[in-house]
């Protein structure tokens, strides 16, 4: 417990709204672009690599909670995926599997799974299969159609959307943190250990 | 002169994973009541000094520490930012950085910190709109702050932090983004502030406006405490360009005027002195 | 997507209402729904939901978003659930290349009513209360400093994000920068475009956590008070017997019919 108090220092926590904003922006400029994609993970994941995963779970419910507040409370129940994508890529990250590329393709790689699993068990449990907010769900559909196993259907599909999803996010958060300037990254735990000490 | 209400000890400061020390061994004082002001080039730590003041090193900002500083009898080491808070207020450059950004209207912004000590809403009123009246404020209370000029934002961050009654009043630059007007304005009140016996701390650019509000001076170069003293002793010091610190104009004036034997009386380094010793030297 | 929380206020009753009545509201009735065997409860709650949206005077929205999201939702779970759902046994319907089963229909309507209740409801709290009051309620209940921060400082910072973004994606069209085109142009003028506007707002948030920090936000042990006060009305207190009374009746009435009693 003293670990994950030591986590909630105000400098973490003022990067939650701002981090909320990210996943936002990532969103919009999706729909903008026409994009078949979410992006809707970039603040989450950053603030993981900065702040630890306590704070990046909380940042995916404050997400979805302010998506409910503003947009649509459907998204409430995938709070859940965003805290458990935050909470994985933040261990990870703290046991050093984000100093390299290829540590962080890893991570990339469990985030995806992580979040595979859980967005299809809450679609499947909550929505009964599909939630009709996306066009997914009509992908969705006609796999069901095909292959009659809703679970299997609803884990396919999303299992796709993900890894390129993911793998996109996971590639501008690796840019995004050597661009941080070193007085701010070093005021933040969980990053530092991985650049060494600048003369 | 009174007594001491803040005092910096042989204080040295290092950022994380930094090599070098942002801050090296000051040691000054401040008297209470006084118009204090610090001056140095960019980058001699001027604001790291200001943040380890109102304690936010190192209780926000982490790093190596050494000696200490007491404010008003408390120890900035041992006491949180909540606790020195009630001594010592600090308002800084940005002044959209400077809301809390939970507030919907200025009064509400105003009420911030005293509802995080849980002043009951009676009180509160009273001493919003007092506050409102001294900051200039009282005809935008009930707007967004977001939506107001640099200069009225910067006015109700300064109101948020005096709000809460310190002692000191710590001013980081803040005034440089601001136009002549709003920075003139944010000085007025200052002056006002300190006319009421609160002690006020000042980093400033500008060296007209120090020489002609300060008390005393501080000059930081590369982290030191390298001069302390009256703006007089501080400005006609031959060696302050080498710190990197231009003295008013008003002081190359004079030396000029000397020079040529127009004049032999001591140095200008406010406007007043220098319009004086320019009309004497025009009758001579 | 529009974001912004769009409280318009029309002075009405349901305005009036303390917000923890409304939260309460939403569990009372969302649980009551969701522990219900069959669909028929929640139909009931919806109607009644619709009611109060036009006593509050919203039933435009409150329709347009339920059955915005109700139509197609239902569809296709009728079509995955009433179609192929392993639990279906008894067939209704033949539609040649699939059997609908009762079963899965209405285990579907059962989702569909539930989520509906839900979205009705968290919708009515929404748009009839301005969001520091819901603030100022839930301190009252005691919800700590940190959380009411985070919602709120959330509503303030993300509007401003988007205004810094649009900013920038007008002054790159203007620059004559391809929004059209294959994926990978498009991906290729705007992410660089990200880094920047992430980069100047974090760091912008380390000096406000400095100002909170200075106002007092990290304090502990002192019951904190607000500004704007939640706002009360005298039905407050019924209501809220009423929410409770009606969530226990419902789960004793699942209970007995659970056991057959019913």
């Amino acid at each position: 417990m003293g670990i994950i108090k030591d986590q909630f220092t105000t400098k973490s926590l003022v990067l939650i709204p701002i981090a909320v904003g990210i996943n936002l922006i990532g969103g919009t400029l999706c729909s903008l672009l026409k994009l078949p994609l979410f992006l809707d993970m970039i603040g989450t994941i950053l603030i993981a690599c900065l702040s630890g995963p306590w704070i990046a779970a909380i940042c995916g419910l404050v997400t979805n909670i302010f998506l409910a507040l503003v947009a649509n409370p459907v998204y409430l129940p995938y709070s859940v995926v965003s805290m458990l994508c935050g909470l994985v890529t933040g261990f990870m990250v703290r046991s050093g599997f984000f100093e390299s590329k290829w540590k962080a393709v890893i991570t990339c790689l469990v985030c995806t799974v992580t979040n595979t699993i859980s967005a299809s068990l809450i679609t499947f449990f909550v929505y009964g299969g599909a939630t009709g907010i996306n066009g997914t769900s009509f992908f969705t559909a006609a796999m069901i159609a095909a292959t009659k196993e809703i679970l299997f259907s609803v884990l396919s599909t999303s299992m796709l959307e993900n890894l390129i999803d993911k793998g996109i996010v996971f590639a501008i958060v690796y840019s995004l943190m050597s661009k941080i300037p070193r007085r701010f990254l070093s005021q933040y735990s969980v990053s530092i250990r991985k650049r060494p000490a600048e003369t | 002169m009174g007594k001491t209400i803040l005092e910096v000890k042989d204080f040295s400061f290092t950022y994380n994973q930094a090599i070098n020390k942002v801050l090296d061994h000051v040691n000054f004082r401040v008297d209470r009541g006084s118009f204090f002001c610090i001056i140095g080039a960019n980058g001699s730590g001027k604001s790291t000094l200001c943040n380890s003041l109102v304690g936010l090193i190192p209780h926000y900002f982490s790093g190596e520490m050494e000696g200490g500083i007491r404010v008003d009898g408390m120890d900035v080491r041992k006491s949180s930012i909540g606790e020195l808070s009630q001594k010592i207020g600090l308002v800084f450059q940005n002044p959209f950085n400077q809301l809390s950004y939970t507030a919907g209207t200025v009064a509400e912004e105003l009420a911030y910190g005293l509802g995080n000590r849980g002043v009951p809403g009676k009180v509160m009123q009273e001493k919003i709109e007092h506050m409102a009246q001294l900051m200039r404020i009282d005809d935008v209370l009930s707007k967004n702050p977001t939506e107001l000029s640099g200069g009225q934002v910067q006015r109700v961050a300064l109101g948020s932090v005096f709000i809460l009654d310190p002692e000191i009043l710590v001013l980081d630059e803040c005034t440089t983004q601001l136009d002549p007007l709003g920075a003139e304005e944010i000085f007025e009140i200052v002056k006002k502030i300190n006319g009421s016996g609160v002690t006020v701390i000042v980093v400033d650019h500008d060296m007209e406006r120090v020489a002609s509000y300060a008390d005393e001076v501080l000059v930081l170069s590369g982290g030191r405490a390298v001069k302390i003293g009256s703006p007089r002793s501080v400005f006609t010091d031959p060696e302050l360009e080498q710190y990197g610190v231009n003295p008013p104009e008003y002081v190359k004036i004079s030396d000029m005027l000397r020079k040529k034997g127009y004049t032999n009386r001591e140095t200008a380094i406010t406007e007043d002195q220098s319009i004086q010793m320019v009309k004497e030297a025009l009758k001579g | 997507m529009e974001m912004s929380n769009d409280f318009v206020p029309k002075n009405t009753i349901i305005e009036k209402m303390n917000p923890n009545t409304k939260l309460l509201a939403i569990i009372s009735l969302g649980i009551s729904t969701l522990i219900f065997p069959n669909p028929a409860l929640g139909l009931g709650v919806l109607i009644f939901l619709f009611v109060v949206s036009c006593i509050a005077k919203i039933q435009k929205t409150f329709l347009k978003v339920v059955l915005g999201f109700g139509i197609p939702i239902t569809v296709m779970l009728l079509f995955i659930q009433g179609l192929y759902s392993p639990k279906n046994k008894t067939i209704i319907a033949d539609l040649g290349f699939a059997q609908m089963g009762l079963e899965g229909v209405l285990y579907a309507l059962k989702i569909v009513v539930t989520l509906l209740v839900f979205l009705g409801a968290f919708l009515l709290m929404n748009k009839t209360t301005h969001i520091s009051n819901l603030v100022a309620a839930l301190t009252d209940l005691g919800l700590p400093n940190k959380a009411g921060y985070l919602v709120l400082a959330t509503l303030n910072v993300v509007p401003q994000m988007q205004k810094r973004m649009s900013v920038i994606r007008q002054s790159q069209e203007a620059r004559g920068v391809e929004t059209q085109g294959g994926l990978f142009n498009r991906i290729k003028a705007y992410i660089p475009l990200l880094g920047p506007v992430i980069l100047s707002s974090l760091i912008d948030m380390q000096e406000r956590g400095m100002t909170l920090e200075t106002r007092g936000f990290g304090i502990n042990g002192v019951r904190r008070t607000t500004y704007v006060k939640a706002t009360r009305s005298p039905m407050d207190k019924p209501l809220n017997v009423i929410l409770i009374l009606f969530l226990l009746i419902v789960l004793i009435l699942t209970l007995l019919m659970k056991f057959g009693i019913l």
